[in-house]
């Protein structure tokens, strides 16, 4: 059980080439150069099973649903089995005092080592008692829990920056993880829920360089969320071109045009469904016709409404600049100039961004 | 109740958006990888899906490439093709899922695709399987 990676897959019938097209796909979807591919499949092949232990605390088990059921079963649904999760309440067989066992047992077999993965924000209203298992609340636990871990995933928006729990008037207290934990290495993969090969990319990073990816000043694997939706939307030349659906069922709308004017956000959002895409890479919301509603940034409810259009600068020399800064947070200033006047103006007087909107 | 009784009716969308004007570049940077892998042997890799590209835009390109002398299928959890384009040395590489979805694409510039190579560990196991059938006879 604790032999390289490829002995456990080629026991299951994985041929090498299958794993090679997998690293080369996920390669991909990382951002990675195209010959990262084979180093990581190099590098994963030989690697050891890293224990994991996920708490799911104040969430509604889409997280788990987007990660477990996202296309099995694929060699993507087997690297994930290829950790050891030694505790996981949805997911495991045992119940009440042996699961508590089998969690404390984790905890100390693989001290320090061990991998924890948060689904849902923590309860901070009467004590936390709004969210408890076990007879503890969610906010002890997640303190005993992450003393000894070697690093923390926060999963979904809501571990990640309290999410949908800490939506306006944020009833419970909710927080994210690193609103509590300050002491530990945390990834946020936001999300609502986030997407399955995001975090498979972040298990095979760790599997395959023995630590996290590179993140961003919110936490966010740069791989996945270095680039904004509009940066990597199929429809983005639209928006150059100043081709814009101006209702759900007008002509622009047929022809695919930018969904910018219809309350795209797109522009403000980073994320990877552009390109990771969603079951199984069979389409996701743009491609369906349907604007991001920016599920993967800090209160995306609170943001001012989905089918409310960004304001953006006409400042066509902020494109040279948001082109060469890659993740530059609200440079995507834009070029109206092939735009009808009377639009132009209207989008002319300011830069908003998804904080602006809250106010 | 046959479904034109369903008073609403989809029109037909255009089968492609059009181009967008990010492919023509994209073929000049083929023809560098192509002048490099002549001159220094050193084989490169384009990915396609990284890139914002409409699919009149693959259609395009795939067009110009033209299409060669060698189709390489592989069956690998889900079927991969990769195959040569009429420009000896340049690889147009799909990776496909189990549901037949493309999840990944290339355009590799390499005397061999890389994933056609057989690995020296496969070919050691290749080997002891021959050798006890020697054994066994």
């Amino acid at each position: 059980m604790q032999g390289p990676l490829i002995d456990t897959l080629v026991r299951q019938g994985v041929s090498r080439r299958t794993f090679l097209k997998y690293c080369a796909t996920l390669a991909s979807m990382m951002a990675l150069a195209p010959s990262a591919g084979r180093a990581m499949a190099e590098a994963m092949a030989a690697s050891k099973r890293p224990s994991v232990i996920w708490l799911p605390f104040q969430e509604c088990t889409g997280c788990t649903e987007s990660i477990t059921r996202s296309h099995s079963p694929t060699l993507e649904g087997m690297i994930f089995d290829l950790v050891s999760l030694d505790y996981q309440e949805t997911l495991m067989a045992a119940a009440g005092f042996q699961a508590e066992e089998a969690l404390h047992n984790a905890m100390k077999e693989n001290d320090g080592k061990y991998l924890l993965i948060v689904d849902g924000s923590i309860p901070l209203g009467l004590d936390g008692a709004y969210s408890c298992i076990g007879g503890k609340s969610n906010l002890e636990t997640l303190k005993e829990v992450a003393k000894g871990a070697a690093a923390i995933v926060a999963m979904g928006s809501c571990a990640s920056f309290g999410g949908i729990p800490k939506a306006n008037p944020n009833p419970t207290g909710a927080v994210s993880v690193s609103d509590i934990i300050k002491d530990k290495p945390i990834v946020n993969i936001p999300g609502c829920p986030p997407i399955p090969v995001v975090m498979t990319g972040v298990l095979a990073h760790y599997l395959t360089f023995g630590s996290l990816p590179e993140l961003d000043e919110k936490g966010r694997p740069k791989a996945f969320f270095g680039e904004t939706i509009h940066d990597r939307c199929y429809r983005r030349p639209f928006y150059d071109q100043g081709k814009f659906a101006k209702t759900f069922d007008d002509e622009g709308a047929r022809q695919g045009w930018c969904l910018f004017e219809l309350g795209c956000k797109g522009p403000v959002t980073y994320n990877a469904c552009a390109t990771a895409k969603w079951n199984g890479g069979t389409s996701w919301p743009v491609e369906s016709g349907h604007g991001c509603l920016g599920c993967s940034e800090p209160d995306f409810w609170d943001a001012g409404g989905f089918y409310k259009a960004l304001s953006m600068p006409a400042d066509p020399l902020k494109i040279a600049a948001a082109a060469a800064v890659a993740g530059a947070a609200v440079g995507v200033g834009l070029s109206f100039a092939n735009r009808a006047k009377k639009s132009a103006a209207k989008t002319a007087h300011e830069t908003t961004t998804l904080d602006d909107l809250e106010k | 109740m046959t479904i034109e009784a369903i008073p609403i009716h989809f029109i037909q969308t255009p089968s492609a958006p059009g181009l967008s004007g990010n492919a023509p570049p994209l073929l000049r940077e083929v023809v560098e990888l192509v002048r490099r892998l002549l001159e220094t042997g050193e084989s490169s890799t384009i990915d396609l899906s990284a890139l914002p590209l409409t699919p009149a835009d693959l259609d395009w390109l795939q067009a110009m490439l033209g299409a060669g002398e060698i189709s390489i299928t592989l069956q690998a959890s889900g079927e991969s093709t990769l195959n040569e384009t009429a420009c000896s040395g340049v690889w147009w590489v799909t990776h496909h899922n189990e549901n037949g979805t493309v999840t990944a694409q290339f355009i590799e510039v390499a005397f061999v695709p890389e994933l056609v190579k057989a690995h020296p560990q496969d070919v050691q196991i290749g080997l002891d399987y021959l050798e006890s059938k020697l054994l066994d006879s």
